[in-house]
């Protein structure tokens, strides 16, 4: 549970986070939906080669209320898109009703050796804070070598 | 001459002046913002150095709100596995047939 004001400090501290990697994108705001719900969505580009676009981190939860001022996290989307080196990773819980019924779970994730080619649409994942999503992300960047997408559990 | 984009705890040492250990210290204690790449093994994006070197490091701070929108559909455009199912009971179906 956390609270509208721990929100606030959760998105500044990713926002916070990214900018010191040396990411460019504006102020995120923590926005209130027509559905009750908060969240937010941002777009960070990193520095580095921007051949042919620049690599790209994509953060977006919702959080749904529970109860007084409180909220819970009901869904995410971490993506990270590194057009130099043409690959992808991400991960994802949206949409867990069709998980549930398709494959029993709520969460997944991608990869993509080539983007826009995966081996596999969808793979098996665990749940996974913002922090670590990033943390992950940026032991990716830049590095040489494959993303190991072959080590992945294929859900379909 | 191509700059480099991220950069060693001994390049930062040899910069600052200063040992590879007080680098992995401030790593640890957040002054320099670094990543892990490996079990042990740190790097520092170039950017996030300058930015030390400047004093201009970001503080964390509570997000502004924003307005009231309408509630997005995150990871519009991927394809959910609804059609796999279908393909899958239409596939049962033929083989019942």
């Amino acid at each position: 549970m956390t609270t509208l004001f721990e929100l606030r400090g959760h998105l500044g501290t990713l926002a916070a986070t990214l900018w010191n990697y040396g990411a460019t994108f504006a102020v995120p705001t923590l926005d209130t939906y027509d559905s009750g719900e908060v969240g937010f969505s941002l777009s960070a580009e990193l520095p580095g080669s921007a051949s042919p676009k620049p690599a790209v981190i994509k953060l977006a939860e919702i959080w749904a209320p529970a109860g007084h001022d409180n909220f819970s996290r009901s869904e995410y989307e971490y993506d990270f898109i590194e057009h130099p080196l043409d690959r992808r990773r991400a991960f994802h819980g949206h949409d867990p009703d069709h998980f549930a019924r398709e494959f029993r779970v709520l969460v997944h994730e991608h990869c993509e050796e080539h983007l826009g080619s995966p081996a596999c649409d969808h793979y098996y994942g665990l749940p996974i804070s913002g922090f670590e999503a990033i943390r992950q992300f940026a032991s990716l960047w830049g590095q040489p070598g494959p993303l190991g997408c072959a080590r992945l559990r294929c859900l379909s | 001459m191509q700059t480099k984009q991220f950069l060693s705890p001994a390049d930062i040492a040899q910069e600052l002046g200063i040992s590879s250990a007080t680098v992995l210290r401030m790593i640890h204690s957040g002054e320099l913002p670094a990543i892990l790449v490996s079990e042990r093994i740190y790097r520092i994006p170039a950017a996030s150095f300058e930015m030390y070197k400047a004093g201009t490091l970001r503080v964390a701070s509570a997000a502004p709100l924003g307005r009231v929108k309408r509630r997005p559909r995150l990871a519009q455009g991927e394809v959910l596995p609804v059609a796999a199912a279908a393909a899958r009971g239409a596939a049962v179906s033929r083989a019942r047939r």
